[in-house]
């Protein structure tokens, strides 16, 4: 059966006010100032060179078990918590969790000799402990995100202080495989390509670079969002989220000398880390170690994690009580529309000691 | 009616975006996923940083000769700054375990306070029960001394009742006596 297509079907009609609301959103998004960032209500409960602890206390405490967060170096973590509704922090204190929340900082040019080991011996593991003080707690749930997760394993690995239960979302372990070309890969574990000098001369890593490094490897050229936005304008909810999530995605952290020589060297270069050679200070952290229970979520569109980086974890620690758990998102959208909060309550409700 | 939804140019617009997206990235990729591509970017980026070197060195020595401070001296300084608030942190966690060990103590000596409590309550019990003991035992002696006396009166009164005895013995003889003495009176 032939269709015939007359003109009015090639064009759509005109919408005179979709098209006012369009045109006004677009106007407003490029002169307007950037959106402010609203916060679940919290506390301050430890402060350390750039680094803060940060309490979001239940609406209603159900669980003795509070949450700990531990965010990637690369990132501003006010992604947790980046709108109403659509927070994962809010919806774990409106479902009942205490939560804390490691919010690193941005390392200033005194910081280029931080490395991991101090960032987690030094930070991280006070940060727990104080933590565990302020919230009277025996024992506590650390919530890792993106690198956040591997440094919270990394962690948990050597930890003396009682870690019950280990969430890990989008978590890089095994850096044997890579989202970019495999040539880089390949380049950087033979030493083709070097970084040592070039954190030797800038201290750290600046944010624009952190940037370009993170488009490089997902997309080099990328307009597309702005494409979708020009086609959804006309819709005010939408364009409020774009424009959070195009401030917090261009809102990079430089990224401490040291440590990101060790993330490239230890990590990517010679997979320490699955070869439980790595070592923080003076202990081994082997993830054989880990006994904690343990969620491990890979997000099925996550073009920076893969999920082959993610799955290693579940055979390398001992833990007896192990969840893998794929969900339909993609790398930061797993946050972004506060989908992670469902999940980690879901799992975690019985493993809280509920009240 | 047609089914067919009307043809949205915004719409278009971005699945076009989209696939020049794509094929541009996919480009690069296939452009730049090799070894030459890698070498030529470490060429690039050692190139980079000695030129960086060169300019740090000199703006070093430009700043030392002008007696200004460097970004490098101020990170020091900063440092500096960082290392007191460890130690402050670590005499906070000091003070931390001084006050837990307070605490604990605290505990402790609340325990040996009650254990002592219950120690004073049992040594008046005790008290008490030893005044009644020495009332029972003075009440005894009383009773004691008062048997003692009784003995002896009872010891008395079997000497009398002894005595009385004899002299009931001797009354008796008496009777005996005074009329035999009444015959021989009779018989003169």
């Amino acid at each position: 059966m032939s269709v015939e297509l007359s003109f009015k079907d090639l064009v759509s009609e005109f919408d005179y006010e979709k098209e006012m609301n369009r045109w006004k959103h677009v106007y407003q998004l490029l002169n307007e100032p950037e959106p402010k960032i609203g916060h679940t209500p919290r506390t301050e409960v430890w402060r350390k060179n750039k680094s803060v602890l940060w309490h979001y206390p239940a609406k209603q405490t159900k669980y003795r078990i509070p949450l700990f967060f531990v965010y990637s170096l690369f990132n501003k973590p006010y992604i947790l918590d980046i709108a109403p509704k659509a927070s994962v922090i809010e919806g774990l204190t409106n479902r009942g969790y205490d939560v804390y929340l490691l919010d690193w900082g941005t390392p200033g040019h005194e910081d280029k000799k931080i490395g991991l080991d101090t960032y987690i011996q030094k930070y991280l593991k006070t940060a727990v402990k104080r933590a565990l003080r302020h919230s009277d707690a025996e024992e506590i749930t650390l919530v890792g995100y993106c690198l956040g997760g591997t440094i919270a394993s990394v962690y948990a690995s050597i930890a003396e202080e009682p870690i019950k239960n280990l969430i890990v979302a989008t978590v890089p372990i095994d850096f044997s495989s890579f989202a970019g070309p495999e040539k880089w890969a390949e380049g950087l574990k033979n030493g083709d390509f070097n970084v040592n000098r070039l954190v030797d001369v800038y201290g750290n890593i600046p944010a624009s670079y952190v940037e370009a490094m993170f488009r490089a490897v997902s997309a080099p050229i990328y307009f597309s969002h702005y494409t979708t936005l020009l086609n959804r304008a006309h819709d005010q909810r939408y364009v409020d989220k774009w424009r959070r999530m195009n401030k917090w995605s261009t809102d990079q952290v430089s990224f401490a000398g040291e440590a990101f020589r060790q993330l490239s060297n230890d990590f990517f270069k010679e997979n320490k880390l699955v070869k439980g050679e790595l070592i923080v200070g003076d202990k081994n952290a082997n993830l054989k170690n880990i006994k904690a229970n343990m969620l491990v979520v890979s997000s099925s569109n996550d073009n920076l994690v893969l999920e082959s980086q993610s799955l290693p974890i579940m055979d390398l620690v001992s833990s007896e009580d192990k969840t893998y758990k794929l969900v339909d998102a993609g790398h930061v959208s797993l946050a972004l529309t506060g989908l992670l909060a469902v999940v980690v309550d879901e799992w975690a409700s019985t493993r809280s000691n509920p009240l | 009616m047609s089914t067919k939804r009307p043809n949205d140019r915004y719409d278009s617009f971005k699945k076009y975006s989209e696939l020049w997206e794509k094929q541009i990235n996919d480009f690069i990729y296939l452009w730049s996923n090799n070894n030459e591509f890698v070498k030529m970017s470490n060429d690039g980026s050692e190139a980079h940083s000695r030129t960086l070197e060169i300019f740090r060195k000199n703006q070093e020595a430009l700043a030392s000769v002008l007696n200004i401070p460097t970004k490098n001296d101020l990170a020091n300084l900063a440092s500096l700054t960082i290392q007191t608030e460890e130690k402050i942190e670590s005499l906070e966690e000091q003070i931390w375990n001084l006050q837990d060990s307070v605490k604990s103590q605290s505990k402790e000596i609340e325990s040996v306070v009650e254990v002592a409590k219950e120690i004073i309550k049992l040594t008046k019990q005790l008290k008490t029960e030893l005044m009644k003991t020495k009332k029972e035992q003075a009440d005894s002696k009383d009773v004691q001394r008062e048997l003692q006396e009784m003995k002896l009166e009872l010891t008395k009164l079997n000497n009398f009742k002894d005595e009385f005895e004899i002299l009931k013995n001797l009354i008796e003889k008496g009777k005996q006596v005074e009329p035999a003495l009444a015959g021989v009176d009779s018989a003169k």
